[in-house]
């Protein structure tokens, strides 16, 4: 989704993009997140097994190339899609994310927390109908990716629920 | 003027309106489906919003969605494009109530034009000439007899709540209709849910003629002249030109004086077509399309004016500011309609476009969201560019055409470039001699 300000590039900055996958070589990070100016960029390794019998998985063990990312990882976007990730939430509806019930009240979920399937996580709010947007099955919640009174659209990332 | 309008639409209509927006200094939000987040009217908005899943019920149907879009987005306006809800008067109301302005005409007039049978009954008591017929629906195939006897055999039996050529029958005597009627009210509750149907005489040899018109909904109305849509095939335009090969200057000013004066007793606002069947010099009503058309963009190439600004500028509010005097029509115009199907047997062809090269030079223009790499999705109709091409006469229209086909390149999926190479080549449309029925022929002789 395009929101805001001025008009965005129509590409990623690919030397950010390689400098970040470099970053996590070197760090042996799995995930690194950027956000500046209003951009935000995440890149992810994917490997197939980190801990393993030695000698058996080399191969699998090599961060995958920026130019050629793995399934699950958009490489830089304004929302994460999670079109392939397992887990993640995503805005059924147009609207604008709450993620507490009334200004000034505690969040309903917080990272961390186990939920129960149907269990309130936030509101999405369209043409003044509070949408409760509820957990599709339990779990934990491991990631939020949205703002409180931010606007989503249909498959915007919400939440990962592990 | 407005700051801010969202586009309900896609394709290369979306673009096209991109466009106009942007000619103003308007910024521009792109609603979309999932199957549309790479389209190039997507790319070029200033922001864009995606509206659901590739289902058009879900995505550019879904009203909530569109509105949804537009509150987070701030937009101050709506313009609905082409098809989907553009034509969908309840929509045009709930657009106003929340506080958008929907670019387009009043919703009473966009909901008379859509009734078939309202919009015939209003069309006369405008003074538009339409074709003999039931004046309602038929009660028995006794009163089907008489009726036929007064309008004059061969008739069509048609559905009330019809539409798209579907579900007609041609009777040619009292014997056929007797069978037909019966038959045709079946067909007419499974198809649409209502079996009545009406009469109206058959036309066997008519042109496709409408009229372009422009009302700003403060009295004053002008037409942009007319356009030659008859070469369709099973009742979808494939080209069109402006003027009619088919019509003279008596007839072309019969019956856009008529259209004109229609509009102005109702107080028409923004753009609208009127179609007609014209057959042995006389013309008559087929309906009216209350919005912008697919071929609206020949008209712009004759008249020097840009349809889809003049909607913008009528719906903020300004006054039309020219009368017919001032509209200057001048030269010809010809569009052809290229859709991702093979030339051969029209079988869709959506895909990725491996290669992209658009002609160019005097007189051509290229409306088109194609682009090297694009993916032609296959949930939404095949129409993937408009080719429009301008001459002095229709003899460099055509010589125009002809090159203008021969540099356009498309790569990676099929096209029916290679149809409209061999229209561009045939003798009988060279010379304008064509009817409704004219193109199927066509393509029935040669496979």
């Amino acid at each position: 989704m395009k929101f805001g300000g001025s008009r965005p590039k129509l590409a990623p900055d690919p030397d950010l993009i390689r400098s970040l996958a470099k970053l996590l070589d070197e760090t042996g990070l799995s995930e690194i997140e950027y956000e500046a100016e209003g951009q935000r960029i995440h890149v992810a390794r994917y490997a197939a097994t980190t801990i393993a019998p030695p000698s058996t998985q080399p191969a699998a063990e090599a961060p995958a190339p920026v130019t050629k990312p793995p399934a699950g990882t958009n490489g830089a976007s304004h929302h994460r899609n999670g079109a392939d990730d397992p887990g993640i939430l995503k805005a059924p509806l147009v609207g604008i994310a709450y993620l507490c019930a009334e200004p000034g009240a505690p969040p309903y979920v917080r990272v961390g927390d186990t939920v129960a399937e149907g269990q309130t996580l936030l509101i999405i709010e369209a043409m003044k109908v509070m949408n409760q947007i509820r957990a599709p099955r339990p779990g934990r919640i491991a990631r939020v990716y949205v703002g409180d009174a931010e606007p989503v659209e249909y498959g915007s990332a919400l939440m990962q629920i592990e | 003027m407005f700051e801010k309008i969202l586009i309900a639409n896609r394709g290369e209509i979306a673009l096209r309106i991109h466009r106009a927006c942007r000619d103003m200094g308007i910024k521009t939000v792109a609603v979309h489906s999932t199957a549309d987040a790479n389209a190039m009217n997507v790319r070029l908005a200033d922001e864009s919003v995606c509206i659901g899943p590739p289902p058009a019920r879900q995505s550019y149907l879904n009203i909530p969605a569109i509105l949804s879009a537009a509150t987070i987005t701030g937009a101050d306006a709506i313009h609905p494009g082409i098809g989907f809800l553009s034509e969908n008067a309840d929509f045009a109301e709930v657009v106003a109530e929340h506080g958008f302005t929907f670019i387009g005409p009043k919703p009473e007039h966009i909901r008379a034009m859509g009734d078939k049978v309202q919009a015939k009954v209003m069309a006369k008591e405008l003074g538009i000439p339409t074709l003999p017929g039931s004046e309602d629906a038929l009660t028995s195939v006794d009163e089907a007899c008489t009726t036929a006897r007064t309008i004059g055999y061969p008739v069509l039996v048609k559905a009330v709540s019809g539409g798209g050529g579907r579900g007609m029958k041609r009777a040619h005597n009292d014997a056929e209709l007797r069978s037909l009627v019966p038959l045709a009210q079946a067909e007419a509750q499974t198809a649409f849910g209502d079996s009545s149907v009406y009469l109206e005489r058959f036309l066997d040899r008519p042109r496709h003629i409408e009229v372009q018109l422009l009302g700003d909904g403060q009295g004053a109305v002008v037409h942009l002249g007319e356009r030659d849509c008859s070469l369709q095939r099973l009742h979808q335009k494939v080209l069109e030109e402006t003027p009619s090969p088919g019509l003279d200057a008596a007839a072309r000013e019969r019956i856009t004086e008529i259209a004109v004066e229609a509009l102005k007793r109702i107080g028409y606002r923004s753009a609208g077509t009127i179609e007609f069947l014209y057959q042995d010099g006389e013309f008559s009503f087929i309906e009216m399309n209350t919005r912008l058309q697919v071929e609206h963009s020949i008209t712009e190439m004759v008249s020097g004016i840009d349809l889809v600004r003049e909607q913008l500028r009528i719906a903020a509010g300004a006054p039309l500011g020219y009368d017919q005097t001032d509209v200057h029509l001048r030269g010809h115009a010809i569009e052809c309609r290229i859709n991702a199907e093979r030339a051969e047997d029209f079988r869709p062809s959506p895909g990725r476009i491996t290669e992209y090269h658009a002609p160019g030079g005097p007189g051509v223009r290229v409306d088109s969201g194609l682009y090297q790499g694009y993916e032609v999705p296959p949930f939404y109709d095949s129409l993937i560019s408009k080719l429009i091409i301008y001459g002095c006469d229709r003899q460099e229209c055509l010589m125009r055409l002809r090159r203008a086909l021969e540099e356009y390149a498309i790569g990676g999926i099929d096209t029916t470039i290679p149809l409209h190479q061999r229209l561009a080549d045939n003798a009988e449309f060279q010379t304008g001699a064509y009817d409704t029925g004219w193109l199927e022929r066509l393509l029935d002789h040669h496979g």
